[in-house]
């Protein structure tokens, strides 16, 4: 079914990153090239995934929902004409498909204290990379008590960064301009859960 | 930024967004082949296709894997309905399609090839030995002038 390319040159998004290997890669895959499929697929399931599961689908429903967001990418590739929509594309068909009304919104998402004191005590490593792992304990213990609004905000503010792609704002409906200062706000009310924490060391 | 005033709590937006996505990342990965097994879904000649919806995600719960159970999709106007039953170590699927119709079925399991088939009138099929693996379902409908295709996501049977 993989037709074999007739040659072995490197494919025209090599060393590319972020937008510009997704725009490469978009314009290849429209010519039918399904390595560049591929390496989309590759490079930002990830998000996809995080994105379904921030919207409280379990990681069963997560798993068929990545794939019809996908499936449905590609089986209608030449609707999607800015490559650098295509990040904002991914994150507005999962949330949609997760919300889909077939009865498969489940519990909200099960990010919860016991997934976090779950995480595995680090393997033995240096120290800073301990100091590392406990800090983050902290962070994620912070994270989980946040207002559902603000965890969502501050995951796609990661997410996206990694895409390269300026959408929050899009993706979760806000003005433009109040994404910095709520996102600001979020991350000033984790600071007040570390420190409400205690545990000073 | 901070305006914590607590000595040596200073956790910077940057210490805290890297926080977040060791979060996700190390909480919360993809199963390690979910790219492969989106890729494998991909894999058609034809990409213009319509996308199915598994359903009824209880009794699906139970078939992941387990060998034997219904499992409902649907697309638009079109509802699918697989019976699995094992058989060693391959699969019978005794399959429905809603409205009825003599559509070709074809089911593609991951390092297996394809097996194909027309369901009846009644819209009734069967695909004996069927290999068990990552599978999806693929339905032609329509005729020459309005042909469509509807596939499932892949799953593991």
């Amino acid at each position: 079914m993989t037709d074999v390319q007739t040659t072995e040159v490197d494919p025209p998004w090599e060393g590319l990153t972020g937008a510009e290997l997704h725009a490469a890669c978009m314009q290849a895959a429209r010519e039918g090239d399904r390595r560049a499929m591929d390496r989309l697929v590759a490079e930002l399931t990830p998000l996809v995934w995080h994105v379904a599961r921030a919207n409280g689908l379990d990681r069963s429903v997560a798993e068929d929902v990545v794939q019809t967001v996908w499936l449905a990418l590609f089986s209608q590739l030449g609707k999607l004409r800015d490559p650098k929509a295509l990040a904002a594309w991914l994150i507005t068909t999962t949330r949609r498909e997760a919300t889909h009304p077939f009865g498969r919104r489940m519990q909200p998402v099960p990010l919860s204290d016991e997934v976090a004191e779950a995480m595995p005590s680090t393997q033995p490593a240096p120290e800073d990379e301990a100091v590392r792992a406990d800090r983050d304990r902290r962070v994620w213990r912070a994270f989980v008590r946040l207002p559902h609004r603000c965890q969502d905000l501050l995951r796609l503010t990661v997410l996206a960064g990694r895409a390269e792609y300026q959408l929050v704002a899009e993706t979760l409906r806000m003005p433009r301009g109040s994404v910095g200062p709520t996102r600001g706000r979020c991350l000033d009310q984790m600071r007040d859960l570390l420190a409400s924490e205690g545990g000073t060391r | 930024m901070n305006d914590l005033g607590a000595p040596g709590e200073a956790f910077s937006d940057e210490m805290i967004l890297a926080g977040i996505g060791r979060f996700l990342d190390e909480l919360d990965p993809p199963p390690d082949d979910l790219v492969q097994r989106v890729q494998f879904a991909l894999a058609l000649e034809d990409l213009d296709v319509e996308v199915a919806r598994w359903e009824r995600l209880d009794t699906l719960a139970g078939v992941r894997g387990g060998g034997t159970g219904t499992i409902t999709f649907t697309v638009s106007d079109l509802t699918v309905m697989i019976n699995l039953t094992k058989i060693g170590k391959l699969h019978r699927i005794d399959g429905w399609l809603v409205p009825a119709g003599q559509y070709g079925v074809e089911v593609r399991v991951a390092e297996h090839g394809t097996s194909s088939t027309t369901a009846d009138e009644g819209g009734r099929f069967v695909l004996d030995n069927v290999p068990r693996g990552t599978t999806q379902i693929l339905v032609h409908l329509g005729d020459v002038s309005c042909r469509r295709t509807v596939v499932t996501p892949t799953v593991v049977l």
